[in-house]
């Protein structure tokens, strides 16, 4: 007779797995740090996510939403159950650091994503790395802007 | 998670299908070479890509890789008798060459040139680094030879090894992607399995289970970093390389020999997984080789005559759950390798990835998906070459370093992350 591991790795096994939902609906939010995030955040709050919402932080407790309303950083952090903050190379992520000791208090993890960053300069590239790394559990840094879109279909955005 | 369409688009390799136009792209291994000893030797069954073929090395030590089944009847040519320069149909006779042309049909007239009209199959197989590899696509396409730095030394500071994994390809490379494993499933071995233990850095690992990480395309793929704390404010990185579709290089330890694997499908519920250890700049010990043997490190040890792992499926891995109640083991699995390919293989033929919960210290894996199936759609839409297939992009080194924290690795590590000829690797 086949071991258990042999039997229940099956293809045939597969059909009997637990149909049901596995996991409540998360809450991203996704804020803008500086002009070349906050260009990223507006094509993507056309998109209909159903669990992210997109702000650029504006000051080092404000945030705005696509509406142009005002938001306490607090709040959202709060709501949240990760915090993605987008930027571009250049070090105008001031707003990180705001931002991201809320999320540590509140223990929200915070995903750092540094756009455009193939074809800027390394120093620029540094600059913003500095202020994103102390505040980032994960850092991405990719080549085309349209990862982030992929990233928060993963993460069931 | 992935919707259905785009996981079975990643999954399905065999003929005809867009991933598996896209891994035809490449030079890919196929057997070992001392699975093919000598001139004349007994033909080897192999199946990759969904297909079944058969290779053998004819009387002048060339490698041929062919249809496993004879035109005739379709019998296989695994009973057949390698001899004359040919492999010869145990059946009826008919004999074909390397490159699959049926040079004598024994029921024909002596002078009918009916074998010319038979051809099977075939694809180039060379020989480079003890490894077999061959190229399933266009011929038109065919890319230069394979420059990947653990090929290109010397047998003595190069040690191979495969083993058969009851997986779909993908989940078994990502896997190799997914770091943050490492610090809970492989947690006992970093202290004890000879390819690993003494090295400073493994202390950085110990202490500091949580690392962060950062995703960094890179020409090929990615960079895949791992940072923990080091004295001084400094950060401790661990940077692995993946270069498409399925090549990775772990971050050396020490003193080690490097190492790093390819997952090269069989067929969509099986893949092959190729470990290598080399050393740049040193032969491997006589101590190295035999622990690689004797499966430690990333190896395993085998059912005897099989490249099957001996702690398989069929006895549930040899699951030690004392073994595990004491912490010698995460999982109660003895060896990397297998505390891998058990979980794996436990996720099922292919795994659903719809009904996955991908977490934000999952984008190594992400980006990986993201970028395969990008060069999928550009290598379908305008058959643009896949990164991975210029020898450039095989260039490339694992490290792990120390580095200021302003620093971004890819800086940092700028020379260390190259394969230069006589140069130590980056190592802690």
């Amino acid at each position: 007779m086949a071991s258990e591991s042999a039997r229940m790795s099956s293809a045939a096994e597969a059909r009997f797995r637990v149909q049901a939902p596995n996991a409540l609906p998360r809450v991203l939010k996704v804020i803008a740090l500086d002009a070349a995030g906050q260009a990223i955040i507006e094509r993507l709050g056309g998109a209909g996510w159903q669990h992210a919402t997109f702000f650029t932080a504006t000051a080092p407790d404000r945030l705005r939403d696509l509406t142009g309303r005002s938001r306490s950083v607090r709040d959202e952090v709060d709501a949240a159950d990760l915090v993605v903050l987008v930027a571009g190379p250049g070090g105008h992520a001031h707003a990180a650091a705001a931002i991201g000791e809320a999320c540590s208090r509140r223990r929200v993890m915070t995903t750092g994503f540094v756009i455009g960053a193939m074809s800027a300069p390394e120093r620029d590239v540094s600059r913003t790395l500095a202020q994103l790394r102390p505040w980032s559990l994960m850092v991405v840094i990719a080549g085309n802007d349209d990862y982030i879109d992929d990233m928060m279909t993963a993460l069931r955005a | 998670m992935l919707r259905k369409e785009q996981n079975d688009l990643l999954a399905e390799t065999g003929p005809g299908t867009p991933m598996g136009r896209m891994f035809r792209s490449y030079w890919i291994p196929a057997l070992l070479s001392d699975e093919l000893p000598d001139n004349d030797c007994p033909p080897v069954r192999v199946k990759l890509l969904s297909e079944r073929l058969i290779a053998f090395r004819d009387t002048n030590g060339r490698y041929g890789l062919v249809d496993e089944f004879c035109a005739h009847r379709g019998v296989s040519l695994w009973f057949g008798r390698n001899e004359e320069c040919g492999l010869r149909c145990s059946y009826h006779g008919w004999k074909y060459d390397i490159t699959g042309q049926c040079i004598d049909v024994p029921s024909e007239p002596e002078a009918s040139r009916f074998a010319t009209k038979i051809k099977l199959r075939s694809y180039p197989l060379i020989e480079r680094g003890g490894i077999l590899w061959t190229y399933m696509g266009p011929s038109e396409a065919r890319p230069p030879l394979p420059e990947w730095e653990f090929v290109t030394v010397p047998s003595s500071q190069s040690f191979a090894s495969k083993r058969f994994q009851e997986s779909n390809w993908l989940q078994a490379l990502e896997g190799g992607i997914d770091s943050s494993h490492v610090s809970w499933l492989h947690r006992g071995d970093l202290d004890s399995d000879p390819l690993f233990k003494g090295a400073r850095g493994n202390q950085y690992n110990l202490s500091d289970a949580r690392p962060v990480f950062e995703v960094v395309e890179s020409a090929g793929g990615l960079y895949i970093g791992a940072r923990r704390n080091a004295e001084g404010g400094n950060y401790y990185w661990r940077i692995t390389q993946w270069v498409m579709p399925s090549f990775t290089m772990i971050a050396p330890r020490g003193s080690h020999s490097v190492h790093g694997h390819f997952w090269i499908p069989i067929d969509d519920e099986n893949c092959w997984t190729w470990s290598y250890d080399y050393h740049p700049l040193r032969d491997l010990t006589q101590a190295e080789v035999a622990a690689m043997r004797d499966g430690k490190g990333i190896h395993v040890r085998y059912v005897p005559g099989t490249f099957r792992p001996f702690a398989n499926k069929d006895n549930d891995y040899l699951i030690d759950r004392a073994g595990q109640k004491a912490g010698r083991t995460f999982s109660g699995v003895e060896g990397i390798a297998m505390q891998d390919a058990s979980l794996q293989e436990s996720m099922g033929p292919i795994v659903d990835r719809t009904k996955e919960n991908l977490v934000s210290t999952d984008n190594g894996i992400i980006m990986a998906r993201h970028r395969l199936l990008r060069a999928v759609k550009a290598l379908t839409d305008h058959g643009a070459v896949p990164p991975g297939v210029d020898p450039v992009h095989q260039k490339v080194r694992s490290a792990a370093l120390v580095l200021p924290p302003d620093v971004p690795f890819t800086e940092g590590g700028r020379e260390a992350l190259i394969a230069r000829p006589a140069v130590a690797p980056a190592s802690v």
